[in-house]
């Protein structure tokens, strides 16, 4: 009778923790070594060469990078193998004394001090030029321009604006079916339970995050070569990036239920299918209209972007004025825009509240 | 001769998280009982009814329901453990936004296929039935009123309608009367003891205060810290097992 000898609950107690406690210790030495390459990396090239040696043309080579690389491993190492590092203490594996904490407390300053300082070295910041007489004459000339607008043109930006909130809301219907299919396919929660849906899970979510992480706009230039210059295009280039990203605002929605109601329709006998339907597409209706109607409206303001490299609507016509310079009907574009965005966030707000 | 229906015998259950919830514990059910489990929040009484239905997954020990060992089965043969044990939540878990009747259906689920339920076709039968369980429940008048519209009392009285509609050997009951007021509380718990009482339906209620178990148990396990502590009759808890079973500090507090 093997339920009745006696239950070592000790070793299994045990054996889960340091499972746990290996797997945290492997994260916390790559998460080290990237802490530490990247600090003496930026310190580096950012600091050294910039600031210590004044160089403006900054050398390169792979075998320094991989010097560089060996050495932080050899440190990180080192480091994490003491528990008083920065990994083991945001993977909650650190060791509790004096050391840990204060080691721990000046790395982080000093990372984020390093990454500051080189963000101000590489993006050039310079007050000068934007107070610089020059600037100022530059910026008097185009915002006069832009506030005196070309009416001439009104009914065909009318036109465009039209069609970009169109190819807004189409991207956004039409991609509906695929994100809320996608949505339930990447919810940790109805996925977790099984082998199988858990890689499909895992998978999907790496494809989406790669998905999401292109902007429309790359996507547009992608599908501008690919299908022509144009609307759909653009359409596309939404659509793509619609169920991206909704397939994550969704799944969170999912991950985000009361789990009570799971648990009622489960105790019943019901199955996965019947389970879902029952306890889970309740909840979740509302936020998914909410998020939809809200995806319609950042559509509109990204259809005016992508309309920029091609993707049809008010954007493309305003980039072939821009390359005119004719600023006046610039903007006479730029209002409508602006115009056109207000009302939509005003009534997606409006309409959202509603549903609530 | 009563017989049992439920025999759990050394069960262990350890979470991921390593907790250690039930250390090893052993008890049988007669069919008929009003069997009420007591303790201090954390003792385990969630744990132990949730690997009785199968909820939670038993990491050691052996349940038996009705003769069969139920401790490891899977699948449609746990799906079809799972429709005759009925099981009433301290938050009352209806599904929000539907109505009472929609949510008393859902106690049938296991018994229609899945497209009929995909499409909400249930049998003119399944539909009377649910009818007559708002009845025994008295809140048959509410039954197109949207759930989450209603009192708390009247919500935990849709879930007990909604595990009948399971026609339930067994009903486990998690601390349902928690979240009520003390006046709802005894009313809820008189709709229990109907059940038990008039259906003849095995009760498992897991309940914090005293007063209610006297009242309404027929025999009560305690547990502390996963492990059964006491087993007896009602009446047999006095000051010193009280004392024993929730901490010296505890005071015994009077529900009417």
């Amino acid at each position: 009778m093997s339920y009745l000898r006696e239950f070592k609950a000790s070793d299994l107690i045990k054996k889960t923790k340091e499972k746990e406690n290996q797997k945290s210790l492997i994260k916390a030495y790559f998460l080290d070594i990237f802490f530490v390459f990247y600090a003496i990396i930026v310190f580096q090239r950012a600091i050294y060469y910039k600031i210590f040696l004044e160089m403006d043309e900054l050398p390169f080579s792979w075998g320094e990078i991989l010097i560089l690389f060996s050495i932080s491993v050899i440190i990180s190492v080192l480091w994490t193998s003491t528990k008083t590092s920065l990994a083991c203490k945001i993977l909650g594996i650190a060791k509790d004394n004096k050391i840990a904490k204060y080691t721990n407390e000046i790395f982080g300053w000093l990372l984020f001090n390093l990454t500051f300082i080189a963000g101000w070295i590489i993006t050039k910041i310079s007050i000068v030029d934007v107070f610089s007489p020059e600037g100022m004459k530059g910026a008097n000339r185009i915002f006069t321009a832009l506030f005196t607008p070309e009416f001439s043109i009104f009914d065909e930006a009318l036109f465009a604006i039209i069609e970009t909130i169109y190819l807004a809301l189409l991207a956004t219907v039409i991609s509906l079916p695929i994100t809320i299919l996608l949505s339930f396919l990447s919810a940790r929660n109805l996925m977790k339970d099984n082998k199988i849906t858990f890689f499909i899970y895992y998978l999907l979510r790496i494809i989406l995050n790669f998905v999401r992480s292109l902007e429309p706009i790359i996507w547009a230039i992608i599908f501008s070569v690919w299908v022509g210059i144009g609307p759909f295009a653009g359409m596309l280039s939404l659509m793509i990036h619609t169920k991206a990203s909704n397939a994550k605002l969704y799944s969170e929605a999912i991950e985000g239920i009361n789990e009570g109601p799971v648990e009622a329709i489960k105790a019943t006998g019901a199955n996965k299918i019947q389970i879902v339907w029952y306890a889970v597409v309740p909840q979740i209706i509302l936020p998914f209209l909410s998020f939809t109607i809200y995806r319609w409206d950042i559509n509109v303001r990204m259809a005016t972007i992508i309309g920029l490299v091609g993707g049809g609507g008010i954007g493309t016509m305003l980039i072939q004025y821009q390359g005119l310079a004719k600023w006046n009907e610039v903007g006479l574009i730029v209002i409508m825009i602006a115009l056109v965005v207000w009302v939509m966030d005003y009534v997606s707000a409006k309409i959202r509240e509603a549903i609530y | 001769m009563s017989k049992n229906i439920l025999e759990i015998q050394n069960l262990h259950k350890v979470y991921n998280n390593g907790t250690h919830a039930l250390k090893g514990v052993s008890f049988e059910v007669e069919e008929g009982e009003f069997l009420v489990v007591i303790g201090l929040s954390g003792s385990g009484k969630s744990t132990l009814l949730r690997c009785i239905n199968r909820l939670h997954e038993p990491s050691h020990g052996k349940i038996e329901f009705f003769k069969k060992d139920i401790t490891h089965i899977k699948g449609k043969e746990l799906r079809n453990i799972q429709k005759q044990i009925g099981m009433v939540f301290q938050h009352f878990n209806l599904i929000p936004r539907k109505t009472v009747l929609e949510n008393v259906l859902t106690g049938r689920l296991a018994s229609i296929s899945t497209w009929n339920s995909l499409i909400g076709n249930f049998p003119q039968t399944v539909i009377d039935d649910a009818y007559r369980c708002l009845e025994i429940v008295g809140i048959s008048e509410k039954a197109h009123v949207r759930a989450d519209s209603l009192s708390g009392g009247q919500q935990q009285r849709v879930a007990i309608a909604r595990s009948l509609m399971q026609h339930p050997k067994l009903l486990l009951a998690d601390e349902p009367v928690a979240s009520l007021d003390p006046a709802t509380s005894n009313s809820v718990m008189q709709y229990f003891e109907k059940i038990n009482k008039e259906l003849g339906t095995t009760i498992i209620c897991n309940l914090h205060f005293l007063s209610l178990v006297r009242r309404y148990a027929t025999r009560v396990i305690a547990l502390k810290a996963g492990q059964i502590v006491f087993q007896g009759l009602p009446n047999e808890i006095d000051e010193k097992w009280f004392k024993e079973i929730y901490g010296e500090e505890a005071m015994e507090v009077e529900i009417k």
